[in-house]
């Protein structure tokens, strides 16, 4: 107590006396029991002597006559009156209700002491209350419990009596305590949550180690204990929970029974723990580092399945029916869980309203403000929360706010990792008493502290301590640990839990006990200690029987009120959406990168080809297929970018709201449908800016859908990768590897007909490796649509196509199949015996069955019908002559019909060009939208063979542009690159819209193995295969080494 | 979560039934009147021989540079057609005429060994030929012997040379003579046209002007073959302007100087050697008529 409040209670204290009959004797001894409760015995003189100075020279013997004594009392008490305003007023000014609900307690025993309760005193202690805003039941009832000394008065709603009799009171609260002598009264202050507690024997009866004096009055306050010699103590939650107003809350029943836990790494991490807890308890979790605080917490709340042992709560095994269970557990870790980019109130919002889908948005407002100001932070409610280093609001304050985000969902069970840490001593008190204050609401606290303070240590109602390996050494109360270590220890005083005279418990106590080693002939200590884990273990084992908690346990709620999967997803997305936009740096830099890289990609590679023009023709730009492929590469690293830490960046925030029992394909398609959105703007500005200053015309949907649908890929895959690793360094490591793979296998860069042929370089389809790239896919796409559907070549496109099918078979593949059949008749003249490789045989005999189901047989009607004598033993001469002259008509035809198609495209393109504005309207088509390198790409002109022989076939290497997929197998896909049309399931598509079905497949896909966690799932594996297998790799290698040394002697 | 997996995966079924819907499978391509329809009459007043044995007559554009360097007549680019100018080709027609262009201009900056923009040149064949679909003739290997053999201008001319022939002997084959004839033709013009442009001073200038004479015969042939496809109205119209220059060519007179042939060893050979020799009758104003007729001819055909 400050001196300031001594000096006021003095004041008060001296007013109220001298009323009317003065100062009694009584009085003045109650006065000076209180200094000396509060002081030491010099400073209690001081203000002993200030009590009498304000009383004056006033003494009661003095006062002879009632009529003086009325007079003057009078006079007095109007001057008093002023005073006492005025002194109540200073006191409101610097006094927290709580304090002076007990200076109004104190000035009510101040009368009592003395039993004289005149008008004037009264009314005194009546101003006071009223200047102290303290409501008028309330000072009743203090009233009742202070002066009142009749057993039947203190039947009222706010007083818990503790006694031996059965008999319940009707209104006031009852504990049966066996063996009690007299009544204990306790008085619960509802509105500042305090007890106040009396006796009304003389009987020994101690709190929290000392003596309680007949009907003096005492404040009950946290962690506090009442013990009478030789019976179990009464604890302040005991009491509290009786005044426990909060009927919602469910009755929870927590058992840890016997659980063990070992690491995968093979360590012990927890030794058979067991405790029973139910609602309404605060229990610390205290240990040396390396005592398995945290993994304990871990297993309790059911985040890490135990070895052995179980842990239920009301009857349910909470690893088997986590999913009933998880609604109920809160869990509040170390480290902050607050999304910076969101202000406090934010924060609070989008938690509440992903907890109560019934509440109206008014209902939630309220709600979020009220407990902004239970926790003391609505005056910052509008700051950003900021990240650790660029603070905006203090340690404290995002500490309280975290707990709030647990707070408003009422968790019967509530987890909480070291809420004090880094915390200075007042926030952690403050922390603290929120935490206590859930308590008395109903709720189960399993907090992990390390260091607390003598108050914080204090608040605990239990406390398990655990030894290293896991050694659970104590549970039971805080106050009694110090003592149950102390008497192992033999030391001196060892009953004294606290210091008499401060009440100061230093839990350091026992870790000094607990910890403390062997001290070697020099007074060195040693790293052996006096009392290992098993000892202090076996210890407890014998000395502390655990609390066993029978009974019925209610039941648990059937379902959690959490919101639909809409209503989550719409939550999600907003809160994700407007962190995102109040990040403005983030927002600014992701929506200029991409008209930004677009511009400078577009800029850098726009070129002229001649080099006397000043103007710019697309169709001479040999830059737009590689524009395409940086297309794709960009489109990977933007969405790979905005993509890769989003759930790493969140799994603090997700570890939380796995207790909500979420829908997790909810988060993660918020999450996605955010991303699609920046990544479809993002396209849409790097396509805008790109193909506009390349002057790619008329293709802009058709590239952004593209591009879009890559980047949505590539998000998804971003996401994967970032819910798989747990730090952002190996995530960013690992965007390369994702991306080169896709830049060198698109086609672009490395033909895959040049590309080493182990991994399917130089075939008639497109590598299987390159078909898992989804760049590949992209990029083919997207050429094949510019080439075929540009203004300029979707005119001329089927006849091309036509004309060069016709042309291939004209000029190379007949010609071809004839040579093999020359051949063989070259060396049949020569007289060789063996005139026909058998190989050639076959390759005749796969491509003229080819040939004959070809779609032109039907327009030639010229089929080979003997393909059965293909085989060596039938093939003679003049099946080889038949073969000959079936090979001329068909090459006749494709000749002939080649000419026909190729005027008839000859003969369009004159009409086209007739008149000369018609051919200028002609070449400025042909100028913007052909363009002659892409041409020669997609025609492959670079090839070094037309066509190639592959096993027994031919496979055409010209023009894939205009060549259909060949392999028309039912569920066959794959085709040669740059294919125009894609097979499947008996069908042709576009392959523009199927390279895109397929691209959207791999993003389904991912999605699935980001819902099923499939890559964190294989790293987990790997990470747990790779120790084990290096280990025995190390182990080889020792035994080599000694083998080695053993051999050679070295 | 059962159920949630089935509405996913009824709306995964979903998404991919609307994109197979969206772009359902095509119609097989309405081209089969090209492939079924009598439409070509392959009548020919000539044998295609005829026409191979004919279009081989037309003199090499190699001679005639050859002769223009050996009379000092400097390098001029700008007699040579642009290569930029090969946007401008888009028919077949086009694009056979100025083959031949480009290829009479590589040739003449071949033997001037003016080796820097002979690549673009190149490409404008390539390009040319790719268009007339017989790119084959100038493939990717083709090109790159080409290219690494600039420096070696016998094995240019020789492989360009070979190119056209065999461009030419193909074309025959495929019964597509008229593309054959019209590079023939476009490589006749562009010497003809460079010839007639150049300014020497005599003796050479004697025997440039000769040279120029004697194409009197070469346009008969051309004329002759020509004929042939004078139903097309673009070969008619470049006949009727060959006609225009046969106007100017008949001021020409060409005699016929018959001297006993001689023997000679040469080498421990016996060689005979025929001394008759054609006399040529033309004059600067003759040339001029000419020149200007192939300069219109020429610049119909570039355009």
């Amino acid at each position: 107590m400050s001196e300031e409040i001594l000096k006021a209670l003095m004041q008060l204290f001296a007013i109220i006396a001298k009323q009317d009959v003065g100062v009694s004797t009584n009085e003045r001894v109650y006065v000076e029991n209180f200094l000396r409760q509060q002081l030491n015995e010099k400073s209690v003189k001081e203000y002993l002597t200030l009590f009498d100075k304000y009383i004056g020279d006033k003494k009661a013997s003095e006062i002879d006559t009632d009529k003086e004594k009325e007079k003057k009392s009078k006079l007095i008490s109007v001057k008093d009156s002023v005073k006492i305003l005025g002194i109540a007023k200073k006191i409101n000014k610097t006094l927290t209700q709580k304090q002076k609900v007990v200076v109004l307690v104190r000035l009510c025993e101040l009368v009592n002491s003395d039993k004289k309760f005149t008008p004037q005193r009264m009314a005194i202690i009546d101003t006071a209350a009223e200047v102290f805003n303290i409501n008028k039941e309330e000072y009743n009832a203090i009233e009742t419990f202070v002066i009142e000394d009749d057993f039947s008065k203190w039947d009222i709603a706010d007083i818990l009596i503790i006694n031996s009799e059965k008999k319940i009171p009707k209104r006031a609260k009852h504990i049966y305590w066996d063996q009690l002598e007299g009544s204990i009264l306790v008085l619960h202050i509802h509105s500042v949550d305090l007890y106040f507690l009396s006796y009304t024997s003389t009987r020994e009866l101690l709190l929290n180690g000392l003596p309680i004096n007949n009907r003096k009055i005492y404040l009950f306050a946290r962690g506090g204990v009442i013990k009478q010699p030789k019976d179990k103590p009464v604890f302040y939650t005991d009491v509290a929970s009786q005044f426990m107003s909060d009927d919602t809350t469910i009755n929870v029943h927590f058992k840890i029974d016997k659980v063990h836990y070992r690491f995968p790494n093979g360590h012990i991490g927890l030794m058979e723990i067991s405790l029973d807890e139910q609602s309404g308890k605060m229990l610390a979790i205290m240990g040396g580092s390396g005592s398995g605080k945290t993994t304990l917490l871990n297993v309790v709340s059911g985040m890490i399945k135990p070895t052995r042992g179980n842990v239920y709560i009301n009857g349910n095994d909470l690893h088997e029916k986590s999913d009933l269970l998880k609604g109920i557990i809160g869990y509040i870790p170390q480290d902050d869980l607050l999304i910076e980019e969101l202000t406090v109130y934010e924060n609070l919002y989008y938690s509440t309203k992903l907890v109560y889908k019934n509440l109206s948005e008014e209902e939630i407002e309220n709600k979020v403000n009220k407990v902004l100001f239970n926790l003391g932070l609505s005056h910052i409610k509008n700051l950003k929360v900021g990240d650790p280093l660029n603070k905006e609001i203090s340690g404290g304050q995002r500490k309280r706010l975290n707990i709030g985000l647990e707070l408003i969902r009422e968790p019967a069970v509530l987890f909480v990792d070291e809420p004090t840490s880094g915390l200075s001593s007042r926030d952690s008190e403050n922390v603290m008493e929120l935490l206590r204050e859930l308590t008395v609401r109903g709720k189960l606290i399993f907090i992990v502290i390390h260091q607390p303070s003598s108050e914080i240590f204090k608040m605990f109602d239990n406390v398990t301590i655990l030894d290293e390996g896991g050694f659970q050494v104590y549970h039971g109360n805080p106050v009694e640990a110090v003592i149950y270590f102390k008497k192992l220890d033999n030391q001196i005083n060892s009953h004294i839990g606290e210091c008499p005279s401060c009440g100061n418990v230093n839990p350091e106590t026992i870790f000094s006990i607990i910890e403390s080693r062997i001290v070697d002939e020099y007074g060195q200590p040693t790293v052996n200690r006096k009392v290992t884990p098993i000892e202090w273990y076996a210890h407890f084992k014998d000395k502390i029987s655990l609390k066993k908690i029978t009974g019925v346990f209610d039941k648990l709620p059937e379902s959690f009120k959490k919101p639909n999967w809409l209503n989550q997803y719409k939550i999600f997305f907003a809160r994700d959406f407007f962190s995102k936009i109040s990040n403005r740096q983030y927002l600014l830099l992701n929506l200029l990168e991409a008209p930004l890289l677009g511009f400078l990609l577009a800029f850098v590679i726009r070129y002229i080809e001649d080099p006397t023009s000043d103007v710019y023709i697309f169709r001479n730009n040999d830059n737009i297929m590689p524009y395409i492929f940086m297309c794709t590469i960009v489109a990977l690293f933007l969405g790979l970018i905005v993509s890769a830490e989003e759930i790493f960046k969140d799994r603090k925030i997700l570890k939380r709201e796995s207790f909500l029992n979420l829908s997790r394909s909810s988060y993660l398609c918020s999450k996605i449908g955010i991303l699609f959105i920046l990544s479809a703007i993002q396209a849409f500005f790097f396509i805008f800016v790109g193909n506009y200053i390349l002057g790619i015309k008329g293709m802009y949907f058709e590239y952004w859908l593209v591009f879009f649908s890559l980047a949505a890929f590539a998000n998804v895959l971003g996401l994967n990768i970032s819910s798989a690793f747990n730090s952002a360094i190996t995530i960013y490591i690992l965007i390369p590897f994702l991306i080169i793979p896709q830049m060198v296998l698109t086609g672009a860069m490395f033909s895959f007909d040049k590309i080493n042929r182990a991994i399917g370089g130089g075939q008639d389809k497109v590598p299987i490796i390159a078909e898992i790239m989804p760049s590949r896919w992209a990029f083919e796409g997207l050429v094949t649509n510019q080439y075929i559907n540009n203004k300029y070549n979707r005119n001329f496109y089927t006849q091309r196509k036509l004309e060069s099918e016709l042309y291939y078979k004209n000029v190379y593949y007949i010609p071809e199949l004839k040579r093999y059949v020359e051949d063989y008749k070259f060396r049949l003249s020569q007289g060789h015996e063996e005139s026909i490789c058998e190989e050639d045989l076959k390759l005749l005999r796969n491509e003229i069955v080819k040939e004959n189901e070809s779609k032109f047989t039907q327009y030639h009607n010229h089929r080979f019908e003997k393909t059965d004598k293909l085989v060596p033993e039938k093939f003679n001469r003049s099946i080889a002559d038949e073969l000959t002259s079936y090979l001329i008509r068909l090459n006749d035809f494709y000749r002939i019909r080649f000419n026909i198609v190729n005027n008839a495209i000859d003969e369009e393109i004159a009409r086209r060009v007739s008149t000369s504005k018609k051919h200028e309207e002609y070449t400025q088509l042909l100028n913007d939208h052909h363009n002659e390198y892409l041409t020669s790409f997609v025609k492959n002109a670079m090839v070094p063979l037309p066509l190639v022989r592959l096993d027994n076939h031919l496979v055409q290497k010209t023009d894939p542009i205009y060549l259909e997929p060949q392999d028309l197998r039912l569920l066959n896909f794959r085709s040669h690159f740059l294919a125009p049309k894609k097979h499947f399931l008996g069908s042709f598509y576009d392959t523009f819209y199927f390279n895109l079905v397929i691209l959207w497949v791999f993003t389904i896909l991912l999605y699935f193995a980001l819902y099923y966690n499939f890559f964190s799932k294989t790293i987990f594996f790997a990470e747990n295969i790779i120790p084990i297998a290096s280990r025995k790799i190390r182990a080889t290698r020792i035994k080599i080494r000694d083998f080695l040394i053993e051999q050679t002697g070295i | 979560m059962v159920k949630r997996n089935v509405s996913s995966l009824l709306l995964l079924t979903g998404l991919l039934v609307l994109f197979f819907v969206a772009c359902a499978p095509e119609r097989p391509d309405d081209l089969t009147e090209l492939l079924t329809d009598d439409l070509i009459s392959e009548e020919m007043k000539m044998t295609d021989e005829a026409v191979g044995q004919m279009i081989s007559s037309v003199p090499n554009p190699v001679e005639m540079t050859i002769l223009l360097q050996k009379s000092n007549v400097v390098y001029s680019q700008d007699l040579l057609n642009p290569s930029g100018s090969i946007s401008n080709y888009n028919t077949n027609f086009k694009k056979a005429l100025n083959l031949g262009v480009y290829g009479t201009d590589l040739v003449y900056m071949n033997i001037y060994d003016r080796t820097v923009s002979t690549l673009s040149y190149l490409r404008n064949l390539q390009n040319l030929a790719d268009g007339l679909r017989i790119g084959q003739f100038f493939d990717y290997e083709t090109l790159n012997r080409l290219s690494e053999s600039s420096r070696n201008i016998d094995s240019v001319l020789y492989i360009t040379n070979r190119g056209f022939d065999n461009m030419t002997r193909y074309l025959i084959d495929q019964s597509r003579s008229s593309i054959a004839v019209l590079i023939a033709y476009g490589t006749w013009i562009e010497s003809l046209y460079i010839a007639t442009k150049v300014k020497t001073h005599p003796p050479n200038k004697e025997l440039i002007n000769q040279r120029i004479g004697e194409q009197k015969i070469v346009l008969d042939n051309m004329l002759h073959l020509l004929s042939n496809y004078r139903n097309d109205p673009f070969f008619e119209e470049i006949f009727l302007d060959l006609m225009d220059l046969k106007k100017e060519f008949d001021n020409v007179t060409i005699s016929y100087i018959y001297e006993e042939p001689v023997m000679k060893e040469i080498d421990g050979k016996i060689v005979v050697i025929d001394n008759s020799r054609s006399e040529v009758n033309i004059n600067d104003d003759i040339i001029d008529g000419i020149s200007k007729q192939v300069e219109y001819i020429l610049n119909k055909i570039i355009e």
